[in-house]
Order: structure tokens, then sequence, then C-alpha cells
């Protein structure tokens, strides 16, 4: 336990030197929500129709922020691996006393409390000022569904952050990531009437899998069974990212 | 148990290459360090010093052969070899955003002191290294050679029972490197066992009590300094200078058929075989002109360097 909490206090005490960077991880979901929701809620004054519910679009839309935001965070945090071997720590940290695992564990975990943070943050503005309506008892589990979202993304992301050697290629690489993930994918609409091709492109996407998750918990849109088989695909999808990460670590050097 | 902090046994790390064979930068290399001793591993650039060190500390596995630290195999035990250990490396490796203090404090953590031997040690270093007056500064804004002493000051906050030092002093100014240097010594005296690189072989003659030299990934001598450097080629150096250095005085040097002889003004530098030429050239040259000054010096470890790294150089 003492190395992840070490790697945590790291994470903490480069953190808080960017007060920007605080800002940006804390209020950007709800940022988005108030923007992006906002100009949609609009558009769509009638609400969004999908699997026989009906709710507001900013309802719709909180859970893709959540997702989008676990999405963010992953990629800072596995960008941070950049840094780290620009300035030659990142080949110390491993000889220092702890498991790959545990380096990469540490690194998630404060970051997941980041995430924890920045989900409350929307979601209690977001049903204040917003009209996003949600059952409170689901709270405690879109929070969970936070949680292994960013550690799902960041264990993915640095597998590429860890094998690729140069920056510009991983900011490439994010950039298309970031495009066909978000786009293809059931965060800004229901995909259930879109063509065919696109509905299997996105229910290969790890987004869809989350952002379904957790938009069940949050407005019960989206079939029982369907969305346990979404959540199984994304705790795989978790583990062997993490399997895969924590090799990559082992042969990083 | 083995009785070695270091254990190296036919060491060989390959690593592949697009289209062509695998490149081996550690070749079969072996060597044993004892408990307490400071010990050089010295060669040309690229020679495969760092990538043992690399192999050594557990961030690189090794393709063949077997290695220990503390009598834990750095494959099979990587974690409790990590627990034994203290490196520094060949890159600079500063946390440029945290102060010089917070980099103390993380490092501290990870090697699981407490707070309060944190505050006590870290300070400790800080006046070691003459850190005092950039605590508060961010490695960002420092030169190469702070952020150097920041990160082998770190170091020695930690009392981990093997060192690495991988150039450690390199970047550094003649007095942090005699702080560094006195400090590793006092870490040998209180029983770590140190092992190191650098390129200053006046550094490695100074500190290790034995080295091993590396060339092309192979081991091409071992030894006490004073033992691999009775492997060169013997060669003296002398220093005379005399009230005019006239050609009489130049033709009786050239008599003893000198490897080498230079002059300017009035001194003449030699570079001769054997002692006996040497005092041969101080007796003639004495008869002809007065002798100011003489300075003669026998091989050092530098000399026995570039002579064994030349001899594997021959075809």
């Amino acid at each position: 336990m003492q190395p992840i909490l070490a790697v945590m206090y790291r994470e903490y005490k480069i953190r808080i030197t960017s007060l920007v960077w605080l800002f940006y991880d804390i209020v950007m979901p709800f940022a988005y929500l108030l923007i992006f929701g906002l100009g949609f809620n609009t558009a769509f004054s009638s609400g969004i129709t999908s699997d026989g519910a009906s709710v507001s679009y900013n309802t719709f839309f909180l859970p893709s922020v959540l997702s989008m935001a676990c999405f963010g965070i992953a990629i800072n945090t596995s960008y941070g691996f950049f840094v780290d071997r620009d300035n030659g720590i990142f080949y110390e940290f491993l000889t220092y006393p702890m498991t790959r695992s545990q380096f990469l564990i540490g690194k998630i975990t404060f970051n997941c409390l980041t995430s924890l943070v920045q989900g409350i943050v929307a979601i209690t503005l977001g049903t204040l000022f917003l009209g996003v309506r949600i059952a409170s008892g689901s709270v405690p589990l879109l929070l969970g569904g936070v949680i292994v979202g960013t550690a799902g993304w960041f264990f993915f992301l640095a597998i590429f952050a860890l094998r690729i050697r140069r920056n510009d290629t991983f900011n490439t690489l994010i950039n298309v990531l970031y495009f066909v993930l978000l786009f293809l994918s059931s965060l800004f609409y229901p995909i259930e009437h879109l063509p065919a091709w696109f509905r299997i492109g996105s229910y290969l996407n790890p987004i869809t899998w989350h952002t379904d998750v957790l938009r069940y918990c949050s407005a019960g849109m989206g079939d029982g069974p369907g969305i346990l088989w979404e959540m199984a695909a994304f705790v795989l999808f978790l583990c062997g990212s993490f399997w895969f990460a924590v090799r990559t670590l082992q042969k990083a050097v | 148990m083995n009785a070695y902090a270091i254990d190296v046994r036919r060491l060989v790390k390959e690593f592949s290459q697009r289209g062509l064979p695998p490149l081996r930068a550690v070749d079969e290399v072996s060597f044993q360090v004892r408990v307490g001793e400071i010990f050089g591993l010295l060669g040309p650039n690229g020679a495969g010093k760092s990538t043992t060190m690399k192999l050594l500390t557990t961030l690189l596995t090794p393709t063949s052969g077997e290695a220990s630290i503390l009598g834990h195999d750095v494959v099979r035990n990587p974690l409790e070899v990590r627990r034994s250990i203290v490196a520094v490396l060949q890159e600079n490796a500063v946390e440029i955003f945290l102060s010089v203090k917070d980099n103390f404090r993380t490092f501290g953590r990870f090697h699981g002191l407490s707070w309060a031997e944190i505050e006590t040690r870290s300070e400790r270093v800080i006046e070691l290294f003459g850190l005092a007056d950039v605590r508060n500064q961010k490695p960002i804004d420092l030169s190469g050679g702070m952020k150097r002493r920041v990160q082998v000051a770190k170091v020695f906050m930690v009392d981990k029972p093997v060192i690495f030092l991988d150039e450690a002093t390199t970047g550094m100014d003649t007095i942090n490197k005699r702080a560094t240097i006195n400090a590793i010594r006092e870490e040998a005296r209180r029983g770590r066992t140190i092992i190191l690189t650098t390129h200053v072989l006046e550094e490695a003659e100074e500190l290790c009590g034995r080295l091993v030299i590396i060339h092309r990934g192979k081991v091409i001598a071992s030894g006490s300094p004073a033992e691999v450097t009775s492997l060169s080629l013997k060669l003296f150096r002398l220093s005379l200078t005399v009230e005019t250095l006239s050609e009489e005085i130049l033709a009786a040097i050239s008599a003893e058929s000198p490897l080498e002889l230079t002059s300017r003004d009035q001194t003449a530098e030699v570079t001769l075989r054997d002692e006996r030429s040497a005092l041969r050239i101080l007796a003639s040259v004495e008869k002809i002109s007065p002798v100011l000054h003489f300075e003669m010096s026998g091989s050092t470890l530098e000399d026995a360097f570039l002579h064994l790294v030349d001899q594997v150089e021959k075809p």
C-alpha cells in the first residue's frame, strides 16, 4: 500500500503546482454541460427518446459528459509518461521499491479521485442549475462508474503512451481516437435509429459501453440485459488493458 | 546465501534490430562486488556500462546469464532487488515542476521514509550539497549542474545497502564533485556497497577498490586500479625545466630515443619506456645546464585504459 500512497502523493504534488490544470480538471465536465448541453437542450427542446424513455437533452447528456471526463483525465495522466520520460525521472521511478502494477495503480488512484470530484461537481451543478434529473439513489452507482471508466481508459491509453516514443505520434493517435471513439458512440445521440454500420461500430466502442451503463444508472435508459453485457465488456476491457499496460511497462526501457 | 553484494555471471543483453542481427550490448560480463566495496565500471562511450547498470537495477531484463543483488536475482525477484538499491542513472532525473525540497519529499516517500525522517535527512543533504539557497526553487529554473546535484543528493537521503551511480558527477563543479566523492567514501565506510561508472578516470583511481574495464560489451580488464594500471605499456613521463633549452640539450634527450619529445620555452616534456633513460637524461642535461625543476610520473589508469582499448581495436 505504501508505494501506491507514494505515487498518489507525487501525483498530488504535481497537480497542485498548476491552478489552471486543477481548475480545468474540476470544472471541465460541468463546462461541457453548460455550453454544449445548453445549446443542444435548447435545440432539442422536445427532449430525447431512446428505448422508450424520454428525457431532456441535458439529462441524456450528463452521463456522456462524465464519460468524456474519464477519457480526458486518462489522456492527461497517460501523457504524463512523456513528461516524465523527457525529464528522465521515468526511468528512475522504475528503480524505486515498487512493482510496475503498483506504479500504475498509484497513478490512476489519484486521478480517479479527481474524476470523482469532477463527477460530484457536474452532477450537483447540473441538477441544481441545468435541470438535469437523476434518481438520488443512482449517484453512488454513477460515481462508481466514473472511477471504473477513468481507470479503464487510463490503462488502455498507457499501453500506447509507454510504447510510443514520440509525443507528436501519441498526440496524433489521441486526436484520431478522440474523433472516432467520441463520435462513433452513444455519447451525443441515441444510436438505435442510425445506419447499421454506425450501430455496429458504436457497439464495438468501449465509450458506448461505459456511457450506456452510466445512462442506465442516471436516467434509466437502455435494457437491463444489454446493459449487463456492456458492463461486463467494459470490465473486461479494463482488466485486459491493465494486464497489457503492466506488461508494456515491464519492457518500457 | 551469496557472499557478494553484487554477483554478475556471464551476463548477456542483446537488442533486436530491424533487418540486422541482434546487437549484443553486454557480452558474457562477469564480476563480483564485496559488501562495503566501491567498484568501478569503466569503458568508452557505448561500451555497455549503462546497459549493465540498467540490468542490475531491473530496468532491463538480461538475454542470458545471471545477476543478483544481496542474493536477490534481478529477474526472479526484481522487487527485492529494488528494495535493496538506490540509483543515480545517466539521464538527468528530477521533478522539474516540484521545488527542490519537494523533490526530496517525494523521493523519501517512495523509499518509505517517515515525514520526520524526510525532514531531517533532506536538510542534511541540502547542507551537504550546497542546495540551501535553491531549496524552494523548481529545478526547471536551475542549471544542468544544479539539477544533477539535486538528483545525486537524493541518493544520500536513504540507507539502501547498494548504491548505483552512473556518471554521477557529470556536469558538477569541482566543489560539488569533491562533496560527492567524500559522501561516496563515507557511505562505503558505513558498509554500503557502491558501484559506479565514470569517464573521469582519476575519480575511479581515487575511489574504487576494484574495477572492470568494459569495451564492446566485454570485460577486457579487471582488478584494483594498480593492477589494471600495471597492464599498460609502462610509460614514464619526464618534465624538466632548465635555464636555457639549447639544441645541445635537446640532442642529449633525443640520444635516449624517447617515444615523444616536445619543448616550450625552458621546458621539455619527454615520454620514455623506462625509468633509467629518464635518470640518464637528467644526468646529461645537468652537465650542460642547471636543471631548475623536474617531475617524473609513471603510468596512470588512463594510460592503461587507452592502451587496453587500443589493443582490442587492433585487428
